[in-house]
């Protein structure tokens, strides 16, 4: 079963239509890249994906169910800015993750804390914009989830951290579990890709193993992608 | 797990009550302190004096203080936590929309409480020994009784508790319900809000004068000679409780909609 579904999934705010008639697969265990121009539909197919939008219509499932209490305990979810409670200090922020998901990995998330020396007592809003980022990312990727919705996980960083972030995601996801990646940023992101999914003005415009394509087309996704989103 | 929600919305919101109701108190005991030396002495070097009518005035912006701290905090966090940036968070958690908005109900009565409690403590405090503001309470005792005959104290306490408890609950789900109406459009949410909020505040009101006259009319809470007064602040209590907990259950369902179907953080 695909862990995560959209069947003829649209999505519309006033007259304006963000996704329409979007049907699509993730399959377990593949790391997928959700590639489109700023405005693509990206960001609402995965608010649509972790019940934070209700479709128009159709229907969007995960692991066979609609978005709900069930699914949000096997969805890891980072949002593209950093959402933290900045009131608290990176400890709690660890205790609170703990508290409510099962699967959080409190010491593998204390571990990435130390690697990038972030002190757990001190307060959320004394970080820099970076460190909040990177200490978002570690909760969600301290998760032993079955899906993980990264929206722009490295949007808006440079590139050393860009680095760490593609580095964190790709030693701590659980490998049976599938990672979704929402960027517009595909070279920095190609390499670790399975699949990917090209996506404009709300339509689903390519989707394919990433290998297959670039056999196909003798380009990079990269190439691929500025080819089709050519302005 | 709205045990769970419970604890940490505690915990963000007595990082500022706490701090708050101390230094009420303190200010409380200052406030004593100053009294007792305007009441002992008429002799007091003007500077005294001036310290001391400072003191009482402190205590009073406190006791508004505390009342208002208590009610903006409870909006700040229901729109902080639950309609803006956090919200990526807070909805992305494994529990239900009811328990999200419980927890925020049940920990905002939890403050009015406390404050009210604060404020009584802070009033008694300043007020040791003090001689008028004790006569000022006896007099108060003795005008309840001649008005409540001998109904006991604690059975009118308690209904004004439970009415009071059931008006926290309508007015934090009132603007829980504004907020969550509001911050659906993409623009001008707060002011949105505000705007829901008064709308709220006629209707409900529009909704009581109607059934009031509706029940007046009926004759439904027939009121004795021989014990009217005490006949008639039981039919406003049970008529008071009886809109309250319709009207809450309207906004809680009001609230519980908008945040499932409408839900908008950008």
């Amino acid at each position: 079963m695909a862990i995560l579904e959209s069947k003829g999934l649209s999505k519309s705010f006033g007259s304006k239509k963000a996704l329409d008639g979007v049907d699509l697969k993730v399959e377990p265990g593949r790391i997928v890249g959700l590639l489109g121009p700023n405005g693509s539909g990206k960001t609402t197919l995965i608010k649509l994906a972790n019940g934070l939008l209700v479709p128009s219509a159709g229907q969007i499932l995960v692991n066979g169910l609609a978005p709900g209490v069930e699914t949000k305990k096997i969805v890891s979810f980072l949002p593209e800015r950093s959402c933290v409670p900045d009131w608290m200090s990176a400890g709690q922020l660890a205790g609170f993750y703990a508290d409510f998901y099962g699967d959080f990995d409190r010491q593998a998330a204390e571990n990435m804390m130390a690697r990038l020396e972030i002190d757990t007592k001190a307060k959320i809003r004394h970080l820099s914009k970076g460190t909040r980022e990177k200490l978002q990312l570690i909760m969600v990727m301290s998760r032993r989830a079955k899906l993980y919705l990264l929206d722009e996980p490295i949007g808006g960083v440079d590139p050393a951290a860009r680095d760490y972030i593609l580095d964190t995601i790709i030693s701590n996801y659980n490998p049976t579990a599938s990672v979704v990646i929402s960027t517009h940023l595909i070279s920095d992101v190609e390499k670790v890709l399975d699949d990917v999914i090209f996506i404009n003005n709300g339509h689903i415009v390519l989707s394919a193993p990433a290998d297959e394509l670039r056999e196909q087309q003798g380009k990079s996704v990269d190439q691929i992608f500025r080819e089709v989103f050519k302005c | 797990m709205l045990g769970k929600l419970l604890k940490h919305e505690l915990q963000a919101t007595s990082r500022t009550m706490l701090p708050l109701f101390g230094l009420l108190l303190l200010v409380s005991a200052l406030t004593n302190l100053a009294m007792r030396g305007l009441n002992g002495s008429r002799e007091l070097p003007p500077i005294v004096s001036v310290i001391c009518v400072i003191l009482l005035i402190l205590f009073m912006v406190g006791v508004m203080t505390v009342g208002i701290v208590t009610l903006w905090m409870m909006v700040q966090r229901f729109r902080r936590n639950l309609l803006r940036d956090e919200g990526y968070i807070m909805h992305t958690l494994p529990v239900s929309i009811h328990a999200q908005i419980w927890a925020k109900v049940i920990v905002s009565g939890l403050w009015y409480a406390l404050s009210a409690a604060a404020l009584v403590l802070s009033v008694l405090l300043m007020a040791a020994d003090v001689e008028f503001v004790r006569d000022m309470g006896k007099i108060f005792g003795e005008l309840f009784h001649a008005v409540m005959g001998n109904v006991r104290n604690v059975e009118i306490l308690l209904e004004l508790l439970g009415v009071m408890v059931l008006a926290g609950i309508f007015l934090s789900l009132m603007l829980y319900a504004s907020l969550a109406v509001g911050h659906a459009f993409s623009k001008r949410k707060m002011g949105l809000s505000e705007c829901i909020f008064v709308a709220f505040i006629v209707l409900f009101n529009v909704l009581t004068s109607v059934s009031s006259e509706l029940l007046r009319t009926l004759d439904i809470f027939p009121i004795a000679q021989d014990t009217f007064i005490i006949g008639a602040w039981r039919a406003a209590m049970g008529l008071a409780a009886g809109h309250l907990v319709v009207y809450a259950a309207i906004l809680y369902a009001v609230t519980a909609w908008f945040m499932k179907h409408r839900l908008n953080l950008d």
